[in-house]
C-alpha cells in the first residue's frame, strides 16, 4: 500500500520544515467562475446604488435587488428592544441596563436609535470590545506559547494600544503603518511604534536546526500580514506556487524580502500620554514598590529553602560518595537535588510539595504584580545594521538547505500586475515602510474590501465574504460583491473611519430586522444559508461577552482600563500540569472585563476555552460556535457562576426589596431588560416558594439559584 | 459566526468546495446536534422537521470507512521517549563496545562514549519474542504483542516529537489522532465524550494540553482530560450543590427556556443547547461512575499492581482505561512521564518499568479474558528513541542514552494487531532502522485503519484546502496486523 512516494521523499527531505503539506491530493471541487476569482484582485470603483422603490439606505438597496430576483423578502423589522441590545451587544459587548432600555423604549424613533448608536461609540466600552475582535486577528497573548510559555511582560501596551486605536477612530491606513512599520513612521511617534509588537506574536518552538527558529518567525510575520490585513493565504505559497490563487513561489519570498532584516525585540520605551501608568503614577510607583518588596521576600524564602535542601544532600553525599561524585556534587546540586526529591527518601512528602512549588515559582515570570510588566518597555522593531546584507532566496519546499534564486522585496503580483522589484533607491530605514504603504493605500484592491467584510461579520456572525482570511478562491466569495466594493469605496472615502462603518451597517433595515420571518418556511428552502440576507441569523454572544455580561448584571463589573494583565483563578489540578504558577489577582481586579485577563497560551481559561475562545496560537479570524458540555460545566456549575449568582441576588435583594415578585421583575430587567411574562413569573415564584428540600425559601441561596438559572438561559447567550 | 450553520470557518453555499466535502464535513455542518429531546413537543411547527434537523451531533456515531477491526483505542504514551535496546531489540554488539568512544554529530560535533545494555533478555511466548527485564509481567503478553523495531520519526526534541506522534505535525495547532477518530467514528456512549486523556499526575507532558487538542475540528472531538485522582474534570459537580437542587435547577431553567422556544425557530441551538444541559447532568454521574474503581475486586487491582505504590498510579489508569472502552469510548490516551533517559538509564528504565511494567500486562490480560482485547487497540510507544551513545558528562557517572529520531520502539496489541510478531529490524548497534521501516504517519495511518477509518478519506477543510493527519499519506504497517 505505498502511496504519494515521491511526495513522501520530498516531505522527508523538507521535514520538520513544511507543515503546509501538499493540498491537492483529496481536492476534488469545481474551479469557481473565473469572475468571481479575480473580483477581489480586480481595482476598486464604487458601483452605482441601485434604485429599489421605498429604501433609501444603499444597503438595503443592494440587499433588496439581489433579493428580490431570489423571489425572496425581507423580514420585518425587530422590536425596539431587540434592536437596542443588538448595538449594545454589538458595540460596547454589555447589556443595556434596565434604565438605558426604558429610556429607549419611550422614544424608540430613528433619531433616538442613532443617537444610542452615537453614543455606544463615544463609549470607551467600545474600544474594548472592537479591540478584543482585532487581538483574535493577531493571535494575541500575553506569553510567547510553545512548551516553555515564557511570558511577553510588556504585550499588554499593544493590547491597551489596540483599545485606545479603536476609541480614537483611528484611520485604519494608520493603524495598518503603525503596526507593520511604527518605527518608520516618526509621524506618528511612540504611540504607533507600540503598534510593532504585531510582528512579535509568533510562537517560538523547540528547534534543532539552528536555522528554524528565524524562519518560523518570517513564516509567521509574513502568513499573518497576508491573511489579516489581505485576506490571502500567502502561507501556501512556502512551499510551491499556491495551488487555487495567482500566488506564485517567488512572489512569497518577494513579500517575505520586505521582513528579510527584520528583528523585534524588547527595548526601552516610555510610557506614553494615554497609557495606564500616567493615569495614576503614584500609584503606580507605589505598587510597584510594595511589589518589589514582596517579591524579594518571596526570593529570599525561596533561596533559603532550597539551601538547606541542598546542603542536606550534600551532608549525606559527602558520607557517601567518591571524590569523583563530590566535585559533581558541589558544583550545584541541582539536577542531584531533583534526582533526590524524585527518590522521596531523604524527602518528606510536604518538602517535596514546596520544593515543587519553588521550581514554578522560579521557573516562569508569569505572576502578577511582577516588575517586569511595569517596566517602560515594548516590543519594538529593528531592521539589525549587522544584517543589512541579508538576501532573502526562494527556498524549495520551504526548506533553508534548498536555497533557490536570491529575491528583491515585490509586491503581489496579482494586485499589481506587475513582476517588478520595489525601488528601494533612496529609500532610508526599513523596506517593510514601503510594504506599509502599499498594504494601507487606498488603490489597494484588497485592504479595504477585506475590512469592511471584517466589520460586517462581526455585526452580522457571518460576513459578506464568508472566509474572511481568505479572499481567495478557496474562500466562499460572496454574491454581494457590488455591496461589499461599495462599502469599501464608502470606507476609504471616509478616511477608513471605522466608526462611520458602523453607522452605516447600524442603520440599515438589513441590520435591523427580525430574527423571525413571516415565510421562513419556504424561504429556508430557497436559501437555507441565508445568503441574500432575508433575515437576521441567530447570533450567540462570545465568551467574553457572556462572561462580562454576567459581572455586568451582577454589579460586579470594575471598568478600570488598561495596564497589565489581572491573573484569573484557575482550577488547581489545570495549574498543576501548566508550566507556570501564579497568585491569582484581588478579587476587584478579577472584576474587570476580560479582555484584560492574562492570555496564556497554554494555559486558557476553561470557560473562555468552553465557549469557543479565541485559538491564540495562529489568527482566528471567526469564533466557531459550537453547543458542548464543558459550556454547561462553566456556565452552570463553576465556582465563578456561583459566586456571580450570589452577588447578582444580593443585588436583587439590595435594590429591590424582599417582596419576591419584585425580586423576579428586577432580575428580569437586569438579565434581559423585560419584563417577565405571567407564565414565566409564576414559575420563578414556585421555584422561591418551593420547599422539596428543605431550604428556606426567602433565603438568598434560592434566589441566588434563581439568577444562575436566568445566566445560563438561552436569553441570556443568544441575541434575538 | 451563525450557530445555525457552525461550520468552521469556511463554506457557504457560494463555496464550490461542498461538492467535495467528507461525509463527516457534511454531517458536522449542515447536521446539528439534536436528538435526545422530544423534538416534536418543543420545535412545535415552526417548520423545521426533524429530517432537516437530523440527529447527527458531531459524535454520534457514524459509520466507518471500512470494517473495524477495533472498536477502541487505547495509547499508552510513554513520554520522555523509552529506549529500543533496552525493552525490545536486543543489541548484544552494543556490550563489547560499551565505553568505547565515537564521535559524531549529536548537536554538535563532540566525543561520545557506547552504552551498554544493563538489563538481561529472554526469549518468551511461544513466539520466543526477546523482552528485556525491564518487562517481566509484560513478557508474558509477548503473543498477543507485534512489537514494531523499524518505526522512526522526523523530530527528535521532546516537543516537537510529541507533537508529532499525536498530530502528525511537529508544531502545535494540529488536530490529535485521538480527536480525528472522535471526529471520524463520534462516540457510541451518549454520556460520555469520544475521546479521553489520563494524564500523568506528575506532568511531564511536553506540550501539554496540545496533544489532545481538536485543533481545527468541531470542539467535541477534543481530548476530555479526566483527572485519575480527585474530581476527574473542573466543575465537573457545582460544589455544595446536591443532585436533587441541581436537577431543580435544570428544571427550572428547561421550563424557562421553553417560554422562548419560539423567540426564533430558525436557532436550532436554542434546543440543542438544552440538549447539552441534560447530556452535563448524565455526565455529572457517568464520569465518576465510569472512573470508579472502588467496586473492583483485590484481584483485579492486584492484577493491575495497584496493590504496590509504584505502580498504583499507572494501574489505576490502566484499569479506569478498561472501564472506558467498556462503555464505548473511542480513544484514550494513557500518559506515563519520566521516560527521558540522558543519565542513567539502568536506573531510569528500571524504575519506568516497575511503574508500567504490571499495569500493562494487567490491562492486557484483563481486556483479553473479558474477551474485550479482539475489539480494543492497545498502542505502546514514546516521541522517538533513544540513541547507542551518550554524552561524556553524563557517561562519567552514570551512563544514559539521549535522543534518536532514526530508530524508535513502539508495540500494539489486540483489535487486529498480529500477536507474536516481530516487524522490522534496527541496525547491529539499534541505531537507525534499516528493514521495513515504517514511519510515524504509517503508524498514524495503521491505527486509523484498525479503527475502521481510511486515513486518505478522513479529512477536514481548513485553511484553503483539505487537511489530514496523513498529511503526505501513511503505508499500512501491513505486517503489524492481520489482513
Amino acid at each position: 500500500m505505498l502511496r504519494f512516494d515521491g511526495l513522501r521523499l520530498w516531505y522527508t527531505m523538507a521535514v520538520g520544515l513544511s507543515f503546509c503539506g501538499m493540498a491537492s491530493i483529496s481536492f476534488s471541487s469545481e474551479p469557481t467562475e473565473a469572475n468571481s476569482a479575480k473580483w477581489p484582485w480586480t481595482r476598486l470603483t464604487a458601483p452605482d446604488v441601485p434604485q429599489v422603490d421605498g429604501v433609501e439606505h444603499p444597503i438595503d438597496a443592494f440587499v433588496r435587488s439581489l433579493m428580490a430576483k431570489q423571489g425572496l423578502e425581507p423580514a420585518p423589522p425587530a422590536d425596539a428592544a431587540a434592536r437596542l441590545r443588538r448595538i449594545y451587544f454589538g458595540l460596547v459587548g454589555l447589556p443595556p441596563t434596565p434604565q438605558e432600555m426604558s429610556t429607549f423604549l419611550e422614544d424608540p424613533s430613528e433619531l433616538a436609535y442613532r443617537e444610542r448608536i452615537d453614543q455606544l461609540l463615544a463609549d470607551r466600552s467600545y474600544g474594548e470590545r472592537w479591540g478584543r475582535h482585532w487581538l483574535d486577528l493577531v493571535r494575541y497573548a500575553d506569553t510567547q506559547g510553545g512548551a516553555l510559555d515564557y511570558a511577553r511582560p510588556h504585550m499588554w501596551r499593544y493590547r491597551d494600544y489596540v483599545v485606545r486605536a479603536f476609541n480614537q477612530d483611528r484611520p485604519y491606513d494608520r493603524f495598518i503603518r503603525e503596526q507593520l512599520a511604527g518605527d518608520a513612521f516618526t509621524k506618528y511617534g511612540a504611540e504607533g511604534k507600540i503598534g510593532l509588537a504585531f510582528l512579535h506574536q509568533w510562537v517560538p518552538v523547540e528547534r534543532t536546526e539552528p536555522e528554524m527558529p528565524r524562519r518560523d518567525f518570517l513564516n509567521d510575520v509574513v502568513g499573518v500580514t497576508g491573511s489579516v490585513f489581505l485576506g490571502v493565504t500567502l502561507g501556501c505559497a512556502r512551499c510551491h506556487d499556491h495551488k487555487y490563487d495567482p500566488i506564485p513561489t517567488e512572489d512569497y519570498y518577494r513579500f517575505e524580502a520586505f521582513f528579510g532584516s527584520l528583528k523585534v525585540s524588547a527595548q526601552p520605551l516610555p510610557f506614553g500620554q494615554y497609557e495606564k501608568p500616567n493615569d495614576e503614577p503614584d500609584a503606580w510607583e507605589k505598587n510597584q514598590a510594595a511589589w518589589a518588596e514582596a517579591l524579594e521576600k518571596r526570593k529570599k524564602w525561596q533561596d533559603e529553602t532550597m539551601g538547606a535542601f541542598k546542603q542536606r544532600l550534600r551532608d549525606r553525599h559527602a558520607l557517601v560518595a567518591t571524590a569523583d561524585l563530590k566535585d559533581f556534587v558541589a558544583d550545584d546540586g541541582s539536577s542531584r537535588l531533583a534526582a533526590a526529591m524524585d527518590e522521596g527518601l531523604l524527602f518528606s512528602p510536604e518538602e517535596q510539595e514546596t520544593y515543587e512549588l519553588i521550581k514554578r515559582q522560579t521557573a516562569r515570570f508569569a505572576n502578577p504584580n511582577h516588575r517586569d510588566y511595569f517596566q517602560p518597555s515594548a516590543y519594538l522593531a529593528s531592521d539589525s545594521p549587522l544584517k543589512h546584507n541579508i538576501v532573502t532566496h526562494v527556498l524549495s519546499g520551504g526548506s533553508p538547505k534548498l536555497k533557490g534564486d536570491a529575491v528583491s522585496p515585490g509586491y503581489l503580483t496579482a494586485a499589481t500586475d506587475q513582476a517588478e522589484d520595489v525601488d528601494l533607491t533612496g529609500q532610508s530605514g526599513p523596506a517593510r515602510k514601503l510594504l506599509a504603504e502599499w498594504i494601507a493605500s487606498a488603490d489597494h484592491p484588497l485592504t479595504a474590501r477585506v475590512m469592511v467584510n471584517r466589520i460586517w461579520q462581526y455585526h452580522f456572525g457571518d460576513g459578506l465574504v464568508e472566509t474572511p482570511s481568505d479572499f481567495g478562491i478557496n474562500g466562499s466569495g460572496t454574491v454581494h460583491t457590488d455591496l461589499l466594493d461599495w462599502l469599501a469605496s464608502q470606507f476609504i472615502s471616509n478616511g477608513f473611519s471605522i466608526k462611520d462603518m458602523h453607522r452605516l451597517i447600524l442603520t440599515s433595515q438589513t441590520y435591523q430586522q427580525s430574527m423571525v420571518h413571516p415565510r421562513a418556511a419556504e424561504f429556508d428552502v430557497l436559501d437555507a444559508d441565508n445568503k441574500y440576507l432575508w433575515v437576521r441569523s441567530p447570533l450567540r454572544i462570545e465568551a467574553e461577552v457572556i462572561r462580562d455580561g454576567v459581572l455586568a448584571v451582577s454589579g460586579a463589573l470594575n471598568r478600570e482600563m488598561g495596564g497589565p494583565p489581572f491573573f484569573p483563578v484557575v482550577d488547581d489540578e489545570l495549574m498543576r500540569r501548566a508550566p507556570t504558577w501564579w497568585t491569582p489577582s484581588s478579587v476587584d481586579q478579577r472584576n474587570r472585563r476580560t479582555v484584560y485577563m492574562l492570555q496564556m497560551r497554554s494555559l486558557q481559561l476553561p470557560f473562555v476555552k468552553a465557549f469557543n475562545g479565541p485559538n491564540i496560537d495562529e489568527s482566528c479570524p471567526i469564533r466557531e460556535v459550537t453547543t458542548v458540555t464543558p459550556q454547561v460545566f462553566a456556565l452552570f456549575n463553576s465556582d465563578f457562576m456561583h459566586r456571580q449568582s450570589r452577588v447578582f441576588a444580593e443585588r436583587i435583594i439590595r435594590e429591590a426589596g424582599p417582596d419576591p415578585a419584585l425580586q423576579i421583575d428586577h432580575a428580569y430587567a437586569l438579565a434581559f431588560q423585560r419584563q417577565p411574562s405571567t407564565e414565566e413569573l409564576e414559575r420563578c415564584l414556585g421555584f422561591l416558594h418551593g420547599h422539596e428540600d428543605g431550604a428556606r425559601p426567602e433565603s438568598t441561596e434560592r434566589l441566588a439559584d434563581l439568577c444562575l438559572v436566568l445566566l445560563n438561559s438561552n436569553e441570556f447567550v443568544f441575541l434575538n | 459566526m451563525s450557530p445555525a450553520k457552525r461550520h468552521h470557518q469556511t463554506l457557504g453555499a457560494a463555496n464550490p468546495v461542498p461538492a467535495a466535502i467528507g461525509r463527516r464535513d457534511a454531517l458536522y455542518r449542515f447536521g446539528n446536534g439534536l436528538g435526545a429531546l422530544a423534538l416534536s413537543s418543543l420545535l412545535r411547527d415552526d417548520g423545521w422537521s426533524s429530517q432537516a434537523l437530523g440527529d447527527a451531533s458531531v459524535l454520534a456515531p457514524k459509520p466507518s470507512h471500512q470494517a473495524p477491526r477495533a472498536k477502541s483505542c487505547i495509547f499508552l504514551f510513554m513520554a520522555g521517549a523509552p529506549s529500543q535496546m533496552d525493552t525490545f531489540d536486543p543489541k548484544p554488539k552494543l556490550n563489547q563496545l560499551h565505553g568505547q568512544p565515537v564521535t559524531r554529530v549529536y548537536g554538535s560535533l563532540e566525543k561520545r562514549m557506547y552504552v551498554a545494555c544493563p538489563f538481561k533478555f529472554a526469549k518468551h511466548g511461544e513466539s520466543g519474542i526477546e523482552v528485556s527485564e525491564v518487562f517481566p509481567k509484560l513478557a508474558g503478553c509477548v503473543d498477543d504483542m507485534a512489537v514494531i523495531r523499524s518505526l522512526h520519526t522526523s523530530v527528535e526534541a521532546h516537543t516537537t516529537a510529541t507533537f508529532f506522534m499525536n498530530t502528525g505535525m511537529p508544531i502545535p495547532g494540529s488536530p490529535s489522532l485521538g480527536a480525528w477518530v472522535a471526529y471520524g467514528l463520534g462516540s457510541e456512549n451518549e454520556n460520555l465524550p469520544g475521546f479521553v486523556v489520563l494524564p500523568d499526575a506528575r506532568g511531564g507532558v511536553f506540550g501539554g494540553a496540545m496533544n489532545w487538542s481538536n485543533a481545527y475540528l468541531p470542539t467535541d472531538c477534543q481530548g476530555t482530560l479526566l483527572n485519575p485522582v480527585g474530581p476527574p474534570i473542573v466543575d465537573l459537580q457545582p460544589s455544595g450543590v446536591s443532585p436533587r437542587r441541581q436537577r431543580r435547577n435544570l428544571d427550572l431553567l428547561n421550563d424557562l427556556n421553553e417560554q422562548t422556544l419560539d423567540s426564533n425557530p430558525r436557532n436550532r441551538d436554542l434546543v440543542g443547547r438544552m440538549r447539552q444541559y441534560e447530556l452535563a447532568f448524565r455526565m455529572q454521574s457517568a464520569v465518576p461512575d465510569a472512573l470508579d474503581i472502588r467496586h473492583e475486586s483485590e484481584q483485579t487491582r492486584q492484577l493491575y499492581g495497584m496493590d504496590v505504590p509504584i505502580s498504583e498510579p499507572m494501574g489505576r489508569k490502566c484499569l479506569m482505561a478498561r472501564r472506558l472502552v467498556e462503555r464505548g469510548v473511542r480513544f484514550i490516551q494513557i500518559y506515563c512521564s519520566g521516560w527521558d533517559s540522558h543519565e542513567n538509564i539502568a536506573k531510569n528504565h528500571r524504575r519506568c518499568g516497575e511503574e508500567t511494567d504490571a499495569p500493562m500486562a494487567g490491562l492486557l490480560t484483563d481486556l483479553k479474558q473479558r474477551g474485550l482485547l479482539d475489539e480494543t487497540l492497545v498502542v505502546w510507544g514514546g516521541e522517538f528513541g533513544r540513541t547507542a551513545d551518550n554524552s561524556m558528562n553524563f557517561f562519567r557517572t552514570s551512563p544514559g542514552r539521549d535522543h534518536n529520531k532514526q530508530a524508535m520502539i513502539c508495540w500494539m496489541a489486540g483489535g487486529g494487531a498480529q500477536g507474536g510478531t516481530v516487524v522490522g529490524a534496527t541496525d547491529e548497534l539499534g541505531i537507525k532502522s534499516v528493514d521495513q521501516t515504517y514511519h510515524m504517519h504509517d503508524l498514524h495511518a495503521t491505527i486509523l485503519r484498525q479503527m475502521g477509518l481510511d486515513d486518505m478519506e478522513l479529512t477536514y477543510y481548513h485553511s484553503g484546502r483539505f487537511k489530514r493527519l496523513t498529511d503526505l499519506g501513511g503505508e499500512i504497517i501491513t505486517e503489524a496486523v492481520h489482513a
